[in-house]
């Protein structure tokens, strides 16, 4: 599992070092102006960017022989998986990081960007499920179709982790409203629900991958 | 005899394919592999070796059969089998943007036996920069890096498919001393898949020849090379002979080839018929190409 998550970790990294330039450069600029919507950019693409490369790698190690050399080396096919999975969890918090430093150091400069401080929750709400989501839909159809339609996979799973998200938040602004007080329950409850939705399609997810990627022959 | 691999009976069918005349299947494979030897596994391309090899490291999953490791089947879960095994494909075995220092660090977390220390002392012998981006290094170069990184966790068998092919004379003598080095230990065996037969000749123990995937033709290389012999026939001679002598034949413009098994005994057998000592090569080439009786 070691090497797994070692050999993961190295995948993302090159990708990851250009992406980490970009953020600290767009980074500084959102927080030397006063922007809630280049805030909010920031904050969107550090968190789901980061997670997007972590997928992104696994395609390139499944299209070259790495992948199917892995296969010969003492690790189990279900540890492969799970060391993706840990994988985009890991990166995804470094997302999570640049995002919140960033966050902090607007509101240290000029205040709390938002009218709400826990609009800023949402928003890190959303971008978390939408990585979570982009990850849960990815790896099982990336196992189930191969490394060769990756690149179309990755967009698809990023689109629908959009849909998804809206969809979520459409029905919990409906719903919730009529259910609880209005007020900070009702932002509470719907990230809550976000959340939980994206966690529970990737712990479903898991088990998915594994199965087809037991089956998958290279 | 002990055997470090056995297959036996191992079959798989692939769907057909677009663009192909009909579905590539692996028909009833079987053979084994001694300790202390090394065993040449010979086809031509398509044959069937790739597909032989990923089902013994089961790479290929849903196959029939029996395929022994150690005297085990190996299932996924059997990863203290498979630190046992060491793997080199013909090529890419490894991410270009790895140096071979990170390749180190990496199979330290993959191989409980992992040596750096004689993993380094490979990068010495072979030249090979440790500081270098794989992607930087030419092919010869990085099949060097792979055999040195497939016996660096001291493996019992190593299993190279396609290994030397694409490396010049000079290399591919380097590398083949390398593998006479490893099977030195009694208890380590090589399976080397391969269509340069001349290699093969060098330091095989045993040969086995596949063709559409099935097995045609298992024997010693003692056996190959001191036993077998081609007759070279005019058609009346041809014509004359005993058909279960006969293993291969195939037609020439002013004469018949025929592959037999046992040289000296068709020499007593047949006066007056030319008999050459053959090549692995030759056989190959006359049980592929050739006709059987």
């Amino acid at each position: 599992m070691k090497g797994l998550i070692k050999n993961n970790l190295s995948a993302v990294y090159a990708n990851a070092k250009v992406f980490s330039v970009f953020l600290l450069l767009s980074g500084a600029f959102t927080v030397a102006v006063i922007s809630q919507s280049l805030l909010i950019g920031y904050v969107l693409s550090g968190i789901i960017g980061f997670s997007v490369c972590a997928i992104f790698a696994t395609k390139n190690e499944f299209t070259s022989k790495w992948g199917k050399y892995k296969l010969t080396l003492p690790v189990k096919r279900s540890d492969i998986i799970k060391s993706l999975f840990l994988n985009l969890i890991i990166w995804l918090l470094i997302g999570t990081i640049f995002a919140a430093v960033g966050v902090s150091l607007s509101w240290l400069f000029h205040g709390c960007p938002f009218d709400y401080p826990i609009d800023i929750l949402s928003m890190f709400v959303l971008g978390i499920s939408i990585s979570l989501f982009t990850g849960a839909i990815f790896f099982p159809c990336f196992c189930f179709s191969g490394a060769e339609k990756g690149e179309v996979f990755l967009i698809i799973s990023l689109l629908g982790a959009f849909c998804i998200d809206l969809i979520i938040l459409s029905i919990t602004n409906d719903l919730l409203p009529k259910l609880l007080a209005p007020g900070i329950a009702v932002v509470f409850s719907g990230n809550a629900i976000l959340l939980l939705s994206s966690l529970l399609a990737l712990a479903l997810s898991y088990p998915l991958t594994i199965s087809l990627f037991c089956r998958r022959e290279y | 005899m002990n055997n470090i691999l056995e297959l036996h009976q191992v079959c798989k069918a692939f769907p057909k394919q677009k663009n192909m005349k009909s579905a590539f299947t692996l028909d009833h494979v079987s053979f084994s592999l001694p300790y202390g030897a090394i065993l040449g596994f010979v086809g031509e391309n398509g044959a069937g070796k790739t597909t032989t090899i990923g089902c013994i490291l089961n790479t290929i999953v849903n196959k029939e059969g029996t395929i022994k490791l150690f005297g085990r089947q190996m299932r996924d879960a059997d990863t203290d089998l498979r630190e046992r095994i060491g793997v080199v494909y013909d090529s890419d075995n490894f991410p270009s943007y790895w140096t071979p220092t990170k390749l180190s660090q990496i199979m330290q977390g993959f191989y409980k036996t992992w040596d750096a220390s004689l993993f380094q002392s490979y990068l010495d012998r072979f030249k090979l920069p440790a500081g270098l981006k794989i992607k930087h290094y030419s092919r010869g170069m990085s099949m060097k890096l792979a055999i040195a990184a497939a016996i660096s966790h001291h493996p019992q068998l190593l299993i190279l498919d396609e290994a030397t092919s694409g490396l010049d004379p000079v290399m591919r003598d380097e590398m083949l001393d390398v593998f006479l080095e490893f099977v030195q230990e009694e208890d380590h065996s090589i399976l080397l898949s391969s269509h340069i037969t001349s290699d093969l000749e060098k330091i095989a123990d045993y040969i086995v020849f596949i063709h559409d995937g099935k097995i045609i033709l298992t024997a010693s290389k003692n056996d190959l090379v001191y036993n077998y012999a081609v007759m070279r026939l005019k058609e009346s001679q041809f014509q004359a002979l005993d058909p279960d002598d006969i293993l291969a034949f195939r037609k020439r413009d002013l004469q018949i080839d025929v592959l037999v098994s046992n040289g000296k005994e068709a020499a007593g057998k047949y006066k007056d018929v030319v008999i050459d000592h053959t090549s692995i090569d030759e056989i190959m080439l006359l049980l592929i190409k050739g006709e059987q009786v």
